[in-house]
């Protein structure tokens, strides 16, 4: 009987982080994505007001802090683990049951752990940390 | 079931413009990541992004982005449930959690460009 509960349990638990993952990522990108795609996308590019990574003084000043490092791998990493969810969804809606298999679980989620080690290593050697 | 399903109603094909803003923000996200890495090319090598074709990218996730957050946060009222609180405000209050969040990212972005 206890025996089958954890069976039972097992992949509950591994749905359970996939899905925390895919939730906060959504929540993250709908809160913080379309001010960073306006001003840093559009309005600063136009010229149209000051924007923080348009000098490189201002852009590494920013990048040196570590809240900031810690901030932009919150921003870019999670989102992804929404991203893999809805795209694969998406070839499956779109005529593709294959995306629904192993493999393609692998490739999607894993594509998303390779750009959250990215961001990381990004973050750690582009600028190194200080606290002025 | 037939490939073009999506095709044949409004509602089906907003669905999957929903599931297909992941897409457009995923590249948007790389380009930013790409921006903090050209940094590491120092004071002389580093150049921020300002071609027409840039600009009009941005333009494009933009609106899949607010499309995102949009439908994303609406969603919040059938999944959030307080008691004595109604959807209607469980949604407002994450538009106004997102409207604020905007404005500190907003004044951060600008304001450390001086």
């Amino acid at each position: 009987m206890n025996h089958d509960a954890a069976k039972v349990q097992k992949p509950a638990i591994g749905h359970l982080v996939w899905w925390f993952l895919f939730a906060q990522g959504g929540v993250l990108a709908a809160i913080l994505l379309p001010v960073h795609i306006l001003v840093q996308g559009i309005l600063g590019p136009l010229g149209i007001v000051p924007v923080v990574d348009r000098h490189y003084d201002t852009w590494v000043r920013v990048l040196g802090n570590p809240i900031v490092k810690l901030y932009l791998l919150v921003l870019i990493a999670f989102p992804f683990f929404h991203f893999a969810h809805r795209l694969r969804y998406l070839f499956v809606d779109l005529g593709f049951p294959a995306a629904r298999s192993l493999p393609a679980q692998v490739i999607f989620y894993g594509g998303a752990i390779v750009v959250t080690l990215i961001t990381v290593w990004i973050l750690l050697t582009t600028v190194p940390i200080s606290f002025g | 079931m037939a490939r073009g399903w999506w095709l044949r109603q409004r509602h089906y094909f907003l669905y999957i413009v929903r599931e297909f803003t992941a897409l457009p923000l995923a590249l948007w996200l790389l380009w930013l990541l790409f921006e903090i890495h050209r940094a590491a090319a120092g004071p002389k090598g580093f150049y921020a992004s300002s071609s027409p074709a840039f600009i009009a990218f941005s333009v494009i996730c933009l609106g899949f982005a607010l499309y995102h957050s949009i439908t994303f946060l609406s969603l919040a009222g059938a999944i959030i449930h307080i008691k004595g609180v109604s959807a209607r405000m469980v949604v407002l209050s994450q538009f106004a959690l997102w409207f604020v969040a905007s404005l500190v990212i907003a004044a951060a972005l600008i304001g450390f460009a001086r």
